[in-house]
């Protein structure tokens, strides 16, 4: 042992993984190989069971020479050292012993881990090959059973229906019951056959249709040739009609054209034919303006829209270079809803004395409103004074008609929404060219709009027109000759003399002194100025509807400024009078009772100096009593005696009494036949 | 300056016919109930309309409230005077005098519980009674048109007395009540005082002879007279004066121009009412204390309300050439209108 291991030389250890090293290393091993001792080698050679004997060995030789050299320690003594030393020297060797078997242990170890580190990786590789190729077939299987045939899209007959429509050289039942693919197969190729056939169908039905679609032409060719022969018969027959004064055409083609108005002008037109032939002869009944353009207004819309398309690409250039200014398509907006329809209806009364009142009726369309326009006709040419201007106007002469209808608002009350959107104030702007929109008008053509003020009853939307026409007719009647006998008297008025007609000559004196001078005119804002018009303002009786005039009636130094307020419904409302005396200072009817009770006489006991009916001569009448008012007052004022002088004016009516009551009222009434005047 | 012009409703031939007669109304008379609530007034068509003074005084009083209570035609003609007893409320106007119950008025359709002429002279005209008193011993005293005061027993309805000495019609009475005598004033420009018991005329004070209150330019016709015993103060054609009785001589004057239809003692002032919208009150040294407007642009009557058994309603109506009674609660100003 220590032989061997003194043999041994400290050798330069190669260490090495066992695995083939660099290159350079490699030439470094095989020359140091023959040189040099390799632990490696050895280790092959020797017997691992030996050499953990060996080691046992060296280990309790190791143990021994320690003890001893423990025992020599604790003796003591000279030789003591050589010993120690010599136990020392041979611990060492022993020391080296076990070194050199720790590296051969730690050697064998290495080669073992890599040999089997080797298989098992060999072993781990071969495991992954498999697996890979099991998940590959795997894959393979599932395609294989997922494929689909197109043949399985195919709705195919149910199997009954197959055997028995099937002929038997498709459906082969002996082959195909017992077989599925064959039995697919033929049901298959009986599908096949099946729609070969129905193919064939089509075709033929096709050309039937072309066939039946001829004859459909030819027949309505044959049918429009037919209507300009019919209408052509017509024509001829037109002679015939007039020869024997049927004018049914005439009368169709109205009604013909009729059927185009727009549905409140019919019914006003159908109202008005009926009133006219049943109750009232002398309405006539008309219908004005184009058809065509009636007829355009109802044009398809499809059609509007394939132009529209087209129409908007031109547009699109022009109006890049010119933009409208914003006035001028809000001006065509506002003409816009402002639009007429274009046909109108005309109705003619005419009075007993041969004057007529023409009456067109417009249609708003967009407003939904009726307007009527009025132009009176008479029989002579009528020379116009100043004062009368306003009374046969087309503007004012309906004005009124019925109390509070003065025809300057839209009755329906939708329309002002309409009228914000284009900023239009109101439509009186517009009445003079549209026309007036009555109420009246509304009703006539069965327009029914809700009033501003709440009211109580219904009337019934479908009786409308026809409840309104006799009363509306007899009132605009009324209307215009109350409006001719006004003419008339203001043409006398203006010459200063007071007209009055034989029937009504019983209400007042024979003599009369006091004479009208002026008859004028005033304006509504210089009524409303005047300072002894107050009452009459303040009671709402001075409205923007009202005419209103001036008259002066004189007496020496005396003079009696009447101012007038006369209502478009004269003469069934009366006028009403203010009266201002300047005689002796001012008097009006706040200072001087008297000049109060000749309103009174004229105003409040009007209904005396109607005259006969229809009682055209109220307005004369009421001027001559003034007269008559003012002779009473003047005589009757008692005399100052203060100043000197004669009475201006002596009594020479006869009165019972001067005064009477506690306001010392004058005799202001006069009493027919006997002459005389006496207190109310 | 800018007018605010009223909305002029749409009006047919009624409204435009009832706003006429409402501008042309002249309320002549008015008279308190006994029970001091209501208040009758009497207009120139002859119709009576009574006013629940309650009710429009009250806190919750609306716009209806000034409205009549009831309204019937009375009279044919003008209503020129009106009293009451208490229980009745007689009125009279052209010719006649009718009672009416107080009780049965509010109901609408009452008719008269009697009516009387008294005997005219004249018949061409029928003349028109101007004033109504109450005398002691349940009589009624009526002047007017014919220049004469009739005395009329309540109790029989026979008219008793007949008393002449005006030469032209008499507008007004008042009662003296010491002695008792009843003076009355006329057209002629006297002022008489009859005496009740013996019947004949026991002075006369021809007002227009006076310089001091005379004014020609006005006429000499006596409007209103009132009465408080020693002293008297009428009014009309001459100017408004205070006179002394027993003297006959005139105290004081009052400085206003216009003639005065209508004049009352009331605590110390004379209140008088005339041509012109105002109230006037006076002191009785002839100062005027105040002027209080009215509705009505001259006034015709006065009353005040004193009946004891409605002090809440204690108030001065006016009335005259309107449709309207001004109230005044408190004598310093107009607190609203009744109206027709």
């Amino acid at each position: 042992m220590s032989s061997e291991s003194s043999k041994k030389r400290k050798p330069k250890v190669i260490r090495s993984d066992g695995a083939p090293a660099e290159g350079k290393r490699n030439r470094s091993d095989t020359e140091q190989e023959g040189k040099y001792y390799s632990e490696e080698a050895e280790v092959d050679l020797r017997d691992p069971g030996r050499d953990y004997e060996l080691y046992k060995y060296t280990c309790q030789e190791l143990q021994r020479l320690m003890a001893e050299i423990q025992d020599l320690k604790s003796r003591g003594g000279k030789d003591v050292a050589i010993e120690i030393e010599e136990r020392r020297i041979q611990s060492c060797v022993h020391f080296m012993t076990l070194k050199k078997l720790n590296r051969l242990a730690h050697i064998r170890l290495k080669k073992g881990r890599d040999q089997t580190h080797e298989k098992v990786d060999a072993y781990h590789l071969q495991l992954q090959n498999l697996l890979y190729e099991v998940m590959h077939l795997q894959k393979e299987i599932t395609k294989c059973l997922e494929f689909k045939s197109k043949h399985e899209e195919i709705d195919l007959v149910s199997l009954e229906e197959f055997y028995k429509e099937a002929p038997p050289d498709i459906s082969k039942a002996e082959v195909t019951m017992g077989d599925p693919h064959q039995q697919t197969l033929a049901r298959l190729d009986w599908e096949l056959e099946q729609r070969k056939r129905l193919a064939e169908k089509y075709r033929e039905c096709l050309s039937n249709k072309e066939k039946i679609l001829k004859e459909i032409e030819v027949k309505k060719e044959y049918l429009s040739s037919l209507q300009p022969r019919l209408n052509s018969i017509m024509q001829a027959s037109l002679p015939v009609q007039e020869y024997l004064f049927m004018p049914f055409d005439q009368a169709h083609k109205q009604y013909e054209t009729a059927r185009h108005l727009p549905p409140p002008l019919y019914v006003l037109f159908v109202q008005a034919t009926a009133y006219g032939q049943a109750c009232d002869k002398t309405l006539s009944v008309a219908i004005e303006g184009s058809v065509d353009e009636a007829k355009a207004l109802f044009k398809p819309p499809e059609d509007s829209q394939d132009d529209e398309s087209d129409s908007d690409a031109e547009e699109e250039q022009t109006t890049k270079r010119r933009r409208p200014t914003l006035g001028v398509q809000l001006d065509d907006k506002r003409k816009e809803m402002l639009k007429r329809h274009p046909l109108s209806v005309m109705l003619d009364l005419k009075c007993k004395d041969d004057s007529v009142l023409h009456l067109t009726f417009y249609y708003l369309m967009n407003l939904n409103i009726m307007t009527v326009k009025a132009k009176v006709t008479t029989a002579m040419e009528l020379i116009t004074p100043i004062s009368a201007g306003d009374l046969l106007s087309p503007d004012s002469v309906l004005s009124c008609l019925y109390p509070g209808d003065h025809g300057k608002k839209t009755p329906n009350p939708a329309n002002q929404y309409q009228f914000d959107k284009v900023g239009i104030l109101t439509l009186s702007d517009y009445v003079l060219e549209l026309g007036h929109p009555y109420l009246w008008v509304q009703k006539l053509g069965g327009l029914h709009f809700p009033k501003e003020q709440p009211q109580q009853t219904v009337i019934a939307d479908h009786s409308l027109s026809a409840s309104h026409m006799e009363t509306t007719m007899k009132l605009l009647k009324t209307r215009v000759q109350s409006r001719l006998a006004l003419h008339k008297q203001f043409a006398s008025l203006e010459h200063g003399i007071v007209p009055v007609t034989s029937d009504c000559q019983y209400l007042f004196p024979a003599k009369v002194v006091s004479r009208l001078v002026k008859w004028v005119t005033v304006a509504h804002e210089d009524y409303m100025e005047l300072h002894f018009t107050k009452d009459i303002v303040d009671a709402g009786l001075a409205g923007d509807t009202n005419l209103y005039y001036m008259a002066l009636i004189e007496r020496g130094t005396a003079k009696l400024q009447a101012a007038v307020v006369l209502n478009p419904g004269y003469s069934s409302i009366p006028p009403v009078f203010q009266l201002c005396l300047n005689w002796k200072g001012e008097k009006t009817n706040s200072n001087d009772d008297n000049i109060r009770a000749m309103e009174g006489e004229v105003n409040v006991c009007y209904k005396e100096l109607c005259g006969p009916w229809p009682s055209h001569q109220l307005l004369t009448n009421q001027l001559q009593r003034l007269c008559v008012l003012l002779d009473v007052y003047l005589e009757t004022e008692s005399h100052d005696d203060s100043v000197e002088g004669p009475k201006e004016f002596p009594q020479e009516k006869m009165c019972l009494r001067l005064f009477r009551g506690p306001s010392r009222m004058k005799p202001f009434k006069y009493n027919h036949p006997q002459g005389f005047f006496s207190h109310r | 300056m800018e007018r605010a012009v009223p909305l002029a409703v749409p009006l047919g031939q009624t409204e435009v016919f009832q706003a006429l007669q409402r501008l042309h109304m002249t309320i002549f008379s008015q008279s308190v109930s006994p029970c001091g609530k209501f208040l009758a007034a009497g207009n120139n068509y002859g119709q009576i309309a009574i006013f629940s003074l309650s009710s429009a005084l009250s806190s919750e009083a609306k716009e209806e409230s000034k409205k009549p209570v009831v309204t019937f035609q009375a009279h044919d003609g003008p209503v020129y005077s009106m009293v009451s007893t208490d229980r009745h409320l007689l009125s009279a106007g052209d010719g006649e005098v009718k009672a009416w119950l107080w009780a049965e008025m509010l109901k609408k359709g009452c008719k008269e519980l009697w009516r009387r002429q008294p005997p005219y002279r004249t018949s061409l005209e029928v003349p028109e009674i101007n004033a109504l008193l109450l005398v002691p011993k349940n009589s009624l005293i009526l002047a007017g048109g014919d220049c004469q005061l009739h005395t009329m027993d309540l109790e029989t309805g026979t008219f008793t007395r007949v008393l002449r000495g005006h030469t032209d019609y008499i507008h007004c009475l008042a009662l003296r009540e010491r002695s008792p005598e009843v003076l009355s004033g006329g057209e002629d420009g006297a002022v008489r005082l009859w005496d009740l018991r013996t019947a004949k005329e026991v002075q006369t004070i021809e007002v227009y002879k006076h310089e001091e209150c005379s004014r020609p330019h006005n006429g000499r016709w006596i409007g209103c007279l009132a009465t408080d015993s020693d002293w008297m103060v009428c009014g009309g054609g001459p100017a408004l004066t205070l006179w002394h009785l027993r003297s006959s001589t005139p105290t004081t004057i009052f400085p206003i121009r216009a003639p005065q239809k209508h004049v009352t003692f009331y605590q110390d002032l004379i209140l008088s009412a005339g041509q012109g919208r105002c109230v006037n009150q006076w002191q009785l040294s002839g100062e005027l204390k105040a002027q209080v407007p009215g509705s009505s642009p001259g006034l015709l009557s006065l009353s005040l309300n004193q009946q004891p058994a409605a002090p809440e309603c204690k108030v001065l109506t006016a009335a005259g050439n309107s449709c309207r009674v001004d109230v005044f609660t408190n004598l310093g100003y107009r607190a609203f209108s009744l109206s027709f």
